[in-house]
């Protein structure tokens, strides 16, 4: 069965007509109908034109007369029709839409046609798709042509929306499809760019007027809301999704962050409750004011920030403010801590240091911190230092600070602090008393008795003390017997201090050390020589701890011993020797001690007492309710803490079945989730 | 419910069978869902006067073949040697 050879004209006139009936078919005409039948007998044309053999293989000639079809129609039908509407601009969308939608369907029906083409012609040929063809030309003969025509349409159209006119949204819809369609990035290029343009002098023209005639702030907050409402519906109605951030965030500026200054004066002026979006501008003035700012800075800043919207009284519970301060002021508590230590000592300048300065503190302090219990190890931590090296300034001072604090917080916040300086006020009437005890002075000594367990732990360690400090020791020990029995004193060497004088050759200087330290220079007063071994022995000081004395006086900034080698570490081979020729500008020379970062620390321990205070808080519940279950526990727990910090749900969990295994709990046989009190 | 399609071959026979089956061909796929609503699409009817009977008949086997093997049952299909050559020809028209 031979197939019979399709000649190209005759081949392609049959084409021809199907196709010209596809196209009427595209535009919905009546008669005649496309039928199945002719589908096929065009797609059985087309694939026999291109199996047939050379010369007969008429692909490539299909393809482009394809192409010239798509043009031509472009051409005939759809831009005169487009252009005939130039003047309505509402006509002109619809004529768009309308010919769009067409123009799609006989493409994609042209496409099928020739699918045999696009099977192995078009792949072979790597030649565009007749669909990308097809869009090709739409886009190049109308889109191109028309485009800015069309947008200034639709906005127009935007435009007499929000002026409340109802407008045909199908249509606008459609015609944002096409944009779509034509390309997103065309979308956003040609429409989106202009539309938010447009939107945000629209809007910054309405801002203007509004903020000159309202006299109340509630109402502009009120129409600034309604506005974005009605854009978000917009963008649901018609624009693509995408747009939408970008929408908001220009309304949301051109009406709040311009007039930002002005919206909060009214505010201020008028002490009303603000709403979402003025929380929204707040946050956003914090991130400004905030950003790249320096340690100090910042915590100024943010005190001011405070202190001007805080004043009144509604905003302090607008749980808003809230969350959005606190999350502008991430992590600060240590830097708070940092901050009221420095304050104290005056480090910074001149400043100086008033009553407010400490209350905005406080205040600021008490509204923010999730995390009370961390600000309160901190500047437990730094308190200690100061009364312990009396660096601070007055007592009275500390107490101040420390009864604003309490007033802002619960007495436990506080107690521990204000023990120490009772602890401190104790130790110098006890000197006073020691001093009169001691009849001769012939040691210059100085005791500071602080209560464990109100302090901060401190590391110490253990050390043979010379004769002479061990009959110090004694002596003060027999005088706190008569003061107060049955206490034990641990001596914690490593806070104190030792001024030792050292006949160095060209003067005498007196150094300022620890005790540790102290006693590691006494041993040469015997010897001028000593090797790691002879002082570790003497001393009876663990590794660790002795290099890093012996770092401090021989590798650190003064060198009062000579190490041999000079290496930069201490090792166990060297040897050290007393250094005759040290010498100083002055005559009294701090040695310190390489200081230990102890934020890490300070965390831990903090961790620690958490999970202390949850127990307890635990056992307290239960002994009240006897029985409970697992959720009431840990809310009342939750609630019970809140005061110093957000207990994590999981620990209190854990410290729950802690106390089961430590037999204070036991899990009712029947209910799991029952606890029940063992007493 | 299941629609059918009815396949005719140059000869005039008619094959029923399952719309699905048919799909497989995507030729007759494209055929059937086209946008635009092609009269016909709905009742399902393509005539093929270029296809013989038995190679529509061996087609319509082979859609049925295939929708089996693509849910797991791996059977072989036999083609007749004689058959190849038209049968080829025709899937390639069919596109599948």
């Amino acid at each position: 069965m031979e197939p019979k050879i399709i000649d190209f004209e005759q081949g392609w006139d049959y084409i021809e007509t199907g196709i010209t009936a596809l196209k009427r078919h595209s535009e919905s005409l009546p008669v005649p109908k496309f039928t199945l039948e002719q589908y096929c007998d065009l797609y059985t044309a087309v694939y026999k034109m291109c199996v047939q053999k050379s010369p007969y293989d008429f692909s490539s000639q299909l393809y482009q007369k394809c192409c010239e079809t798509m043009e031509e129609y472009m051409n005939s039908t759809v831009l005169p029709a487009l252009n005939e509407k130039l003047g309505d601009e509402y006509m002109l969308l619809r004529e768009l839409v309308e010919r769009w939608s067409n123009y799609k369907v006989l493409v994609r029906a042209l496409s099928h046609i020739f699918f045999y083409l696009q099977r192995f012609f078009i792949v072979r040929e790597s030649l565009p798709s007749i669909e990308t063809v097809g869009m090709g030309y739409f886009r190049d003969l109308v889109y191109n042509k028309l485009q800015s025509k069309v947008r200034e349409a639709v906005l127009a159209l935007v435009d007499k929306e929000r002026e409340g006119e109802d407008i045909d949204r199908k249509v606008t819809k459609r015609v944002l499809e096409f944009y779509i369609e034509i390309g997103m990035e065309r979308y956003e290029q040609d429409f989106e760019s202009f539309m938010l343009k447009d939107t945000a002098s629209y809007y910054s023209r309405k801002a203007s007027s509004w903020i000159q005639e309202d006299d109340s702030i509630n109402d502009y907050i009120f129409k600034s809301e309604q506005c974005l409402q009605k854009e978000k519906e917009r963008v649901s109605h018609y624009l693509h999704f995408s747009s939408e951030p970008k929408l908001v965030k220009v309304v949301e500026h051109e009406l709040f962050v311009v007039h930002e200054n002005q919206i909060l004066e009214k505010t201020h002026a008028e002490k009303q409750i603000g709403l979402g979006p003025l929380a929204k501008i707040f946050k956003q003035h914090v991130e400004d004011t905030t950003i790249n700012a320096k340690e100090q800075v910042l915590i100024r800043k943010v005190i001011e920030l405070h202190e001007v919207y805080m004043v009144t009284e509604c905003f302090q519970s607008h749980t808003l403010f809230h969350k959005d301060l606190k999350r502008a002021v991430a992590g600060s508590d240590a830097l708070l801590a940092t901050f009221c230590d420095r304050i104290i000592l005056k480090k910074w300048g001149s400043e100086e240091l008033s009553e407010e300065d400490i209350e905005k503190v406080v205040m600021f302090l008490a509204y923010i911190s999730d995390e009370k219990d961390i600000f309160a190890e901190f500047y437990r931590k730094k308190l200690a230092l100061r009364l312990l090296l009396n660096r601070g300034v007055s007592d009275d001072h500390e107490r101040s600070i420390l009864t604003k604090l309490k007033q802002q917080n619960r007495g436990q916040f506080t107690f521990k602090m204000e023990r120490m300086i009772n602890d401190l006020t104790l130790s110098r009437e006890n000197q006073n008393s020691f001093k009169e005890y001691v009849a001769k002075p012939g040691i210059g000594l100085t005791v500071t008795v602080l209560t464990s367990g109100i302090w901060p732990s401190y590391k110490t360690f253990g050390i043979n003390l010379p004769n002479e400090m061990v009959k110090c020791v004694e002596v003060f020990k027999e005088f706190y017997e008569t003061k107060t029995k049955g206490r034990k004193l641990t001596w914690i060497h490593s806070l104190g201090t030792c001024h030792v004088n050292g006949k160095f050759d060209q003067k005498s200087i007196e150094l300022i050390v620890s005790t540790h330290q102290a006693v590691v220079l006494l041993l040469f007063n015997t010897k001028d020589k000593l090797s790691y071994n002879d002082i570790q022995t003497q001393l009876n000081v663990g590794h660790e701890d002795l290099v890093w004395l012996l770092y401090s006086l021989s590798c650190g900034k003064y060198k009062i011993l000579i190490k041999e080698p000079a290496t930069e570490t201490v090792s166990r081979t060297d040897v050290f020797e007393f250094n005759s020729k040290f010498t100083a500008r002055m005559c009294r020379v701090k040695i310190p001690l390489p200081h230990v970062n102890d934020k890490k620390k300070v965390i831990e321990d903090v961790d620690k007492d958490r999970r202390y205070a949850i127990d307890a808080t635990i056992v307290r519940i239960m002994k009240g309710k006897k029985a409970l279950g697992l959720q009431q526990l840990v809310s009342e727990c939750v609630q019970q803490l809140n005061q110093m910090f957000k207990p994590d749900i999981k620990t209190i969990k854990m410290r729950i079945e802690d106390l089961i295994t430590r037999d204070y709990l036991e899990r009712d046989r029947e209910n799991p989730n029952m606890f029940r009190y063992l007493a | 419910m299941r629609e059918t399609v009815k396949l005719i071959s140059m000869e005039g026979f008619e094959f029923v069978i399952d719309r699905e089956a048919a799909m497989v061909s995507q030729t007759i796929r494209s055929m059937l869902t086209s946008p635009g609503g092609f009269s016909e699409s709905k009742d399902g009817v393509v005539t093929f006067p270029d296809i013989s009977t038995t190679i529509l008949e061996k087609i319509c086997q082979y859609f049925y073949w295939s929708l089996q093997y693509s849910r797991g049952k791996e059977t072989k299909f036999h083609i007749e040697p004689e058959l190849t050559l038209e049968l080829m020809m025709a899937a390639n028209y069919l596109h599948t």
